[in-house]
């Protein structure tokens, strides 16, 4: 009887939150579709946006390209480095180093992003500052760079798995054939793992893309295309953050501002879904023994 | 031509020093954030409302505190039912199902869901639809939202971590389903189900976009009614920074920021290690 009535309410409850997810997408895209249907993909490639203006001009390319940008520059940079410490946990730590590195890792994930665009901000924007006399540090760079920080433990996690899980006869044989450890790890290891390493990126780029604090605190905030890597733009999470206070509920301003946020969901159930089709050979849920 | 030994040296380097730049990252912002804020964390920082014009130049951050921790307690009380009766289906009753498959991916969605947009849709359902105004309530409940799923993918991986042994055995003595997860199962688990919660109320303590557009304000009275708008901690800070305030005051707010999260994430790390005393 209890065992029934259990597995009755834990499927209740579990259909619940699966409806809720719906919901939120549905919610969302309620609320933006004023604006969809009678501006179209002009909300996407138009690059002006003056939503108070009559009539209002409610372009989002800027914020589009902006949030691609600072996420691919940081998986450039986050990339090289977060494979590297992988090879480096997986293969050379020693393992006292190890054991210390993982719960750094841990806990640099737990470091909140608002702390991390402030620590940015006073560093590395007045570091910009300062040594090229610039009249304002922040950056389209700047952001990346921060968010290179804020990615590296997922990256660095998720490809040091996958190079573990790479059966030990490769390493044996490539070794035995003479080579030498760390020509292995480059040439024979990270070639076999590129598929976890390539789930790693997407992952991080997630999380990069739907960064909200530290892109608000260190891209700069200005409505200007960006040009370059080291011009000033605006994701669309900080476009979010700093005009939804101030819309009017209802209005085309508000309406728009909600089709910000389903651009940016529709981008990151882009990317979730293709982690998941990469994922689905390692089998979602392992029983360990 | 460059020497193969050059090339090894060069590459280990490499993976040697991608490895120590990890540790120097976290000891430098904490190392950094000490350095600057520590000398502003006093007990007068910690016990005091904000003072001074404009708001926040001296004084302290105690309504800020007690925001902070309103909004990860009404978080934790709304999402960690929920979750966890989730994470029990997930892993006990739902074998392997189309519906499981579909619950699944649909939490791994929402975990990956950025969190202005649960904000985004904060406002647009608590604050607007439902009439609830910036408020304690709706962050709260944001929050919960965006706890959600992590709660349930750490209770599902600690119930799932369980020694397949005890299963069989429960089933070898003909023990119905629901006996053995209470009396067995759930015990085993619960430190890692509880670091999970830890985790997630630390990432609700630390996360500025859903509040920011849903419950939190510059200044607010120490009343902490649910429908009235809150100070929190990771606001303050942005708040301080960002209006030119205060940055002694910003250093102090990040430093206490960063210890409050680091004593939960650490607790959590500790409980976890916990985990699998039963023997096999």
């Amino acid at each position: 009887m209890a065992d029934t009535l259990a597995r009755f309410t834990s499927l209740v409850v579990s259909a619940c939150a699966t409806i809720l997810l719906l919901a939120i997408v549905v919610f969302i895209a309620r609320e933006s579709w004023p604006v969809w249907s009678s501006f179209g993909l002009k909300i996407i490639t138009g690059t002006d946006w003056s939503p108070l203006a009559s009539p209002p001009q409610l372009g989002l390319g800027t914020m589009v390209l902006s949030t691609l940008w600072v996420a691919l520059g940081a998986m450039f940079i986050a990339a090289p480095l977060g494979f590297s410490g992988a090879v480096f946990l997986a293969e050379f730590a020693p393992a006292w180093l190890a054991g210390v590195i993982r719960p750094v890792l841990n806990i640099l994930t737990g470091i909140p992003s608002v702390v991390y665009g402030f620590v940015g901000a006073t560093v590395l924007v007045k570091w910009f500052e300062v040594s090229f006399d610039m009249a304002s540090g922040e950056s389209l760079f700047c952001a990346s760079l921060v968010l290179t920080v804020m990615v590296l433990p997922y990256i660095v996690t998720t490809s040091e798995a996958a190079i573990r899980s790479i059966p030990a006869e490769y390493r044996q044989a490539a070794l035995a054939l003479g080579a030498s450890r760390p020509y292995v790890a480059l040439r024979v290891l990270l070639p076999l793992a590129k598929k976890g390493l390539l789930g790693a990126l997407i992952l991080g780029f997630g999380r990069a893309a739907g960064e909200t604090m530290a892109v608000l605190m260190l891209a700069g905030n200005t409505l200007h295309l960006p040009t370059s890597w080291f011009s000033k733009g605006e994701p669309l999470s900080a476009l979010i953050a700093l005009e939804l206070g101030t819309s009017e509920a209802g209005s085309p301003h508000y309406q728009a501002l909600f089709a910000a946020g389903l651009v940016l969901l529709i981008i990151l159930f882009i990317i979730n879904l293709i982690l998941t089709v990469i994922r689905k050979d390692y089998g979602r849920v392992v029983r360990k023994n | 031509m460059i020497s193969r030994s050059f090339w090894d040296r060069f590459l280990l380097a490499t993976f040697w020093s991608a490895g120590l730049a990890i540790l120097l990252v976290l000891t430098g912002i904490i190392g950094y954030l000490l350095l600057r804020g520590g000398s502003s964390l006093t007990v007068e920082f910690l016990t005091t409302a904000p003072r001074g014009l404009p708001l926040g130049t001296s004084g302290g951050v105690l309504p800020a505190i007690k925001g902070t921790l309103l909004l990860v307690l009404i978080a934790v009380l709304a999402a960690a039912v929920p979750g966890l009766i989730t994470a029990i289906y997930l892993s006990e009753y739902g074998e392997s199902s189309k519906f499981t498959t579909l619950v699944n991916i649909t939490i791994q969605c929402m975990a990956g869901i950025p969190s202005i947009v649960t904000g985004l849709f904060g406002y647009a359902f608590f604050v607007v639809y439902l009439g609830f105004g910036f408020s304690l309530l709706a962050g709260g409940l944001s929050l919960g939202i965006m706890i959600f799923p992590v709660i349930v993918l750490t209770a599902r991986d600690a119930l799932l971590a369980v020694n397949e042994q005890y299963r069989l055995a429960g089933a070898a003595l003909g023990v119905s389903r629901w006996y053995m997860l209470h009396r067995v199962i759930i015990p085993q688990a619960a430190p890692a189900i509880l670091s999970g919660i830890l985790l997630a109320m630390g990432y609700a303590a630390g996360a500025t976009a859903p509040i920011m557009v849903t419950a939190a304000v510059i200044s607010a009275g120490m009343s902490g009614g649910l429908m009235e708008p809150v100070m929190a901690l990771p606001y303050h800070l942005y708040i301080l920074f960002s209006q030119h305030i205060s940055m002694e005051k910003a250093y102090g707010t990040a430093l206490l920021l960063v210890l409050l999260l680091l004593f939960l994430n650490i607790t959590a790390l500790l409980l976890k290690g916990r985990q699998g005393k039963g023997g096999y």
